[in-house]
């Protein structure tokens, strides 16, 4: 086969990738770009997710400090777990029971212990995950059959990826010579458009589209009962460990600072960012945060009655094999380094989300009119060889028009 | 350029496929669509905004103590992979038991021993929950015994027949009809 026409298939192999499905595609983008702001699109909406000063120099309160504002506040409320958000102006998010059997997060106000709202019945956050994430498919064994549809996107996008690069001949040269026409139609802008946010997208296509595949495969694995996970499993705390009480009334517990102090002082570099209270009386306290790599959070089980640190999973624990299959995730949602992370993804996104479309522009351009100029000329096919030259599908003043 | 450039007769399927390869995305769309009732129902359910489950059993007596208790889902035992097939209750205790009652437990067929109680509930007394085991070859007649244990270290039992406490796993078992 000659080198010119393997390029072409190449470039058709490039033009067809996401084409049938490309409303999927692009929608798929856009929620992703949309979840990975979608806490910072809450926080603009919804000031009970904020986390207002009421001084300047105001300190935030330890766990016990919360845990007893919110009893002073609404006595009758149950608090079951606090999670610090890992951006200062993000209210605590600190799960809670009312009497009435409702299970909430309610956001509270991490220098005063105010509760400042209850989580809305929409969670636009949960919502746009769900969405991009699993397609809305409920789970019911194993993992939903639109996790599979959404993650089987990752394999066309890396393809999409491979031969782009292949038909771009001399990519690199972009780089040096950045073009974006803008006065020579929309056909041209758009294949500019295409190709210069293609090759500065190169890292984050990669970054997506490996992560996308790498959900593929945990599901994959997953649903056949594979684990690469070195966690350990957590027996209940024994029945002799547990005390009783003469009368009737609960053990008592240690309260959640002193589960973190023996935490951080047993184990060095540990960082706590949430907390989950026993949810049973033979249940552990377990605490967990990020540590020195932030992309992995460190976990301990500690037994609420005697302090004692029962298991721990921490990066130390971690196979090499598991920094790659933890990472994934985080460098999938960009949640893992603050704000400019995520606007840096939320970018990309966005710029990935518009080659999708710029890619169906321009096959509406090109490919469309000459698929419809051949199936005209076959379905008058019959006619003698009289038929014309075919119309030349592509044009010869970009780049992927000279193959 | 594309395939369809030369001038062959186009088959009729692939004419079928060239007409309607786009509704794909329609069809795709549908999906998340369809399945959105369901994801706000179960989003609610969750919460605890539409109650305590599905379908409400009612109070239970259990010696000194009584539960509320809920299917989660008004359905079936649902196959969760390896584990069997397993059939989701949740409880909320009375308000005088909260302090007193150290541990819930369900099981089908009355326990041996406190120690062989069953599955524990997870959760706050307001809103707790157990996901039970159900074999397929369970009988239809069978009890579901809850067992209460206190932090004196006292034990209470009460049993209400399986197929009070969901009509739908009684139904699902007789359907089975003694699959061994």
């Amino acid at each position: 086969m000659s080198k010119k026409s393997r390029s072409k298939i190449w470039f058709l192999v490039h033009s067809w990738l996401a084409l049938p499905i490309w409303f999927f595609v692009l929608i798929v983008c856009v929620t992703g770009t949309l979840a990975v702001v979608s806490q910072e699109i809450v926080w603009l909406a919804n000031p009970d997710i904020r986390a207002s000063k009421p001084t300047g120099d105001a300190q935030p309160l330890s766990y016990d400090q919360i845990v007893k504002a919110i009893k002073q506040a609404e006595p009758q409320t149950l608090v079951d777990s606090i999670r610090t958000p890992d951006e200062a102006h993000f209210a605590l998010t600190v799960g809670v029971n009312y009497p009435d059997g409702r299970s909430v997060d309610v956001y509270v106000n991490p220098y005063t212990g105010v509760i400042q709202g209850v989580s809305p019945q929409f969670n636009f956050q949960a919502f746009t995950r769900a969405l991009h994430g699993w397609w809305l498919v409920p789970f019911t064994n194993g993992y939903s059959w639109g996790w599979y549809l959404v993650s089987l996107l990752g394999l066309p996008m890396l393809a999409s990826l491979v031969t782009g690069l292949v038909v771009y001949k001399k990519f690199w040269k972009g780089f040096l010579k950045p073009t974006l026409r803008l006065r020579h139609g929309a056909r041209i802008f758009w294949g500019d458009f295409h190709r210069l946010s293609g090759i500065w997208s190169i890292w984050f296509i990669a970054v997506i589209s490996i992560t996308g595949t790498w959900f593929l495969i945990e599901a994959i694995l997953s649903d056949n009962q594979i684990t690469l996970s070195s966690e350990p499993i957590v027996p209940v705390i024994a029945r002799e460990n547990v005390p009783t009480s003469a009368d009737g009334s609960p053990a008592p517990m240690i309260g959640v600072d002193e589960a973190i102090r023996i935490a951080t002082q047993q184990i060095s570099g540990f960082e706590v960012g949430f907390v989950m209270l026993p949810s049973n009386a033979y249940s552990h306290m377990f605490i967990g945060g990020r540590g020195w790599y932030p992309l992995m959070y460190q976990t301990a089980n500690l037994n609420p009655y005697s302090g004692s640190v029962d298991t721990t999973h921490l990066l130390s624990h971690r196979s090499a094999l598991e920094f790659v299959t933890e990472s994934m995730r985080p460098l999938h949602t960009g949640d893992f380094g603050g704000i400019w992370i995520k606007l840096l993804w939320f970018f990309f996104g966005l710029l990935l989300s518009m080659m999708v479309l710029s890619g169906l522009l321009i096959w509406t351009k090109r490919t469309a009119l000459a698929t419809a100029a051949a199936l005209k000329r076959s379905n008058k096919a019959p006619r003698p060889a009289l038929a014309p030259r075919p119309i030349a599908a592509l044009h010869s003043d970009t780049p992927e028009g000279n193959l | 350029m594309s395939k369809t450039d030369n001038p062959m007769p186009v088959s009729p399927l692939r004419q079928f496929w060239l007409k309607w390869r786009f509704h794909l995305n329609i069809l795709l769309l549908l999906i998340p669509l369809g399945f959105m009732p369901k994801y706000f129902a179960d989003a609610a359910l969750a919460r605890g905004d539409s109650g305590l489950g599905e379908r409400e059993v009612g109070e239970v007596q259990v010696g000194p103590w009584s539960l509320r208790l809920a299917e989660l889902r008004n359905e079936a035992p649902q196959l969760q992979g390896p584990a069997g097939y397993m059939k989701g209750f949740n409880a909320a205790l009375c308000d005088a038991c909260i302090d007193q009652v150290k541990a819930t437990y369900l099981r089908i067929g009355k326990p041996r021993s406190l120690r062989a109680a069953g599955v524990i509930f997870f959760g706050t007394p307001y809103r707790m929950g157990a996901s039970l085991p159900v074999a397929e070859k369970t009988k239809a007649d069978a009890e579901l015994w809850i067992t209460m244990e206190g932090w004196d270290g006292s034990m209470h039992q009460a049993a209400i027949p399986l197929g009070q406490a969901s009509p739908a796993t009684l139904a699902w078992l007789n359907k089975q009809g003694g699959k061994p």
